[in-house]
């Protein structure tokens, strides 16, 4: 399965508030929150894409990997983030939206850090959001708690 | 130049002579070939106060940045006049299939200029503007020296762009394209679209330009805050006639946090195995959306 880099930068770039609710790209199911609980394995700081990995334990015992994309650096240094904010091995929340097909992927929403720190990824939104920045950051996970 | 010198004679007036002279036949060599190889002329000291004076007395594009909040693909309100073969194009285009982003490769003009989310910035010295796109890194130079396109431009990327100023308006003729620039060709029908497709792209046509593609830029503020950018693109293998294109609008930022940082693609990890794991750097891998 291919993720392209590029659609992705442009889609989140696109046009109004409600450009969230317009994502249908393949991929990921942007009508869903799910909420992981994991350990930091990588954090890419990179264009057009940053990436976060996350190892989740389930509740089985068993651990699984998660590659989530974010939002360019650039546009998230304005949305408040920091390269260094997240360290391979931290503990971290994170609400996604899902691959569609139920692989381990999944679009960065926001980022819960230990110390209560909160990053949204700017996805989505307009161009006066992105020049102004975030509103309303959520203080904990909104989302489902994955298992 | 080096010629005409060697060849001056040895008197140290008559040579100086002989050096304005040529400088004035170079000037005048300029000015008809628009050669862009062409040796530069030192402004002096007051020409160059002179041109900051009138730097100073243009519209403000410089303070701050400009972040786009149009939507990402060109309306084409009015049905453009296709050429047949654009016309054969578009009957048989699969956007699907005909995705054309991949991995880091610049976009190019005209579409780069769509590409919002990041900010883009004017600077400007004596001849030159200068407008940076943040969201592909790249930097475009916009000539204000009175020249004239080269005859034969080197295709890049940006162009090679002239500018003039009409009033508060400063015009932007760009020529010299890369024959694989991102190019909008029109949208198709509503209609003819998967049901609810929300993609800001969906219903784009991509295609091919012409080698003659020329953009005419018409940028004005309306206000302090608000900057349009209207295009009309020239390019007879596709329209029978220019297509000007609904205006596009960008908002002044004078934050901190919306001043230019640097964006270098380098990640060209966009590839996930059947088991979901990344790869890196995958390249030549056509990409469909």
């Amino acid at each position: 399965m291919k993720l392209k880099g590029w659609v992705l930068l442009t889609a989140v770039l696109c046009c109004s508030s409600v450009a969230y609710a317009h994502h249908s790209f393949a991929l990921f199911d942007f009508s869903k929150l799910t909420t992981l609980n994991g350990t930091v394995r990588e954090w890419k700081w990179a264009n057009p894409h940053t990436w976060l990995t996350v190892v989740v334990r389930k509740a089985d015992g068993t651990e699984e990997e998660w590659a989530l994309v974010g939002s360019s650096p650039n546009m998230m240094i304005r949305w408040g983030w920091n390269a260094a904010d997240i360290k391979v091995g931290d503990k971290v929340m994170v609400d996604i939206h899902p691959a569609r097909d139920g692989k381990t992927i999944g679009q960065l929403q926001t980022v819960f850090l230990l110390g209560g720190k909160v990053l949204a990824d700017p996805a989505g939104q307009s161009g006066e959001a992105l020049a102004g920045g975030p509103t309303n950051l959520p203080t904990k996970p909104q989302g489902e708690p994955y298992k | 130049m080096k010629l005409a010198q060697t060849n001056a004679p040895r008197n140290g007036t008559a040579r100086k002579l002989g050096g304005s002279i040529c400088s004035l036949v170079m000037l005048a060599v300029i000015a008809q070939s628009g050669d862009a190889r062409a040796a530069a002329v030192p402004q002096s000291k007051d020409e160059q106060a002179k041109a900051w004076r009138e730097i100073a007395a243009l519209p403000d594009f410089w303070q701050g940045t400009w972040q786009s909040v149009s939507p990402i693909a060109d309306d084409f309100p009015t049905p453009p006049d296709y050429t047949s073969a654009a016309l054969s194009y578009i009957k048989n285009y699969k956007p699907v299939e005909d995705s054309p982003f991949a991995n880091c490769k610049p976009l190019g003009l005209p579409f780069v200029m769509n590409i919002g989310g990041m900010p883009m910035k004017f600077f400007q010295s004596p001849g030159m503007i200068a407008l940076y796109i943040e969201s592909s890194g790249m930097t475009r130079f916009i000539h204000t020296d009175g020249r004239e396109h080269s005859e034969r431009p080197n295709p890049t990327y940006l162009g090679e762009s002239i500018g003039h100023w009409e009033g508060d308006t400063l015009v932007v003729d760009t020529t010299g394209f890369a024959p694989d620039t991102l190019f909008q060709m029109g949208k198709l029908d509503k209609k003819t679209l998967a049901q609810g497709d929300p993609s800001p792209l969906a219903g784009v046509i991509f295609g091919t330009h012409g080698p003659n593609l020329r953009l005419v830029e018409r940028m004005r503020l309306l206000d302090f805050n608000t900057l349009q950018i209207q295009t009309t693109i020239y390019d007879d293998t596709v329209f029978k006639r220019p297509y000007s294109l609904p205006p596009r609008r960008y908002i002044r930022g004078i934050e901190r946090k919306n001043e230019s940082q640097e964006w270098a693609c380098t990640d060209n990890r966009d590839f996930l195995d059947p088991s979901g794991k990344l790869e890196y750097n995958v390249k030549d891998k056509s990409q469909s959306r």
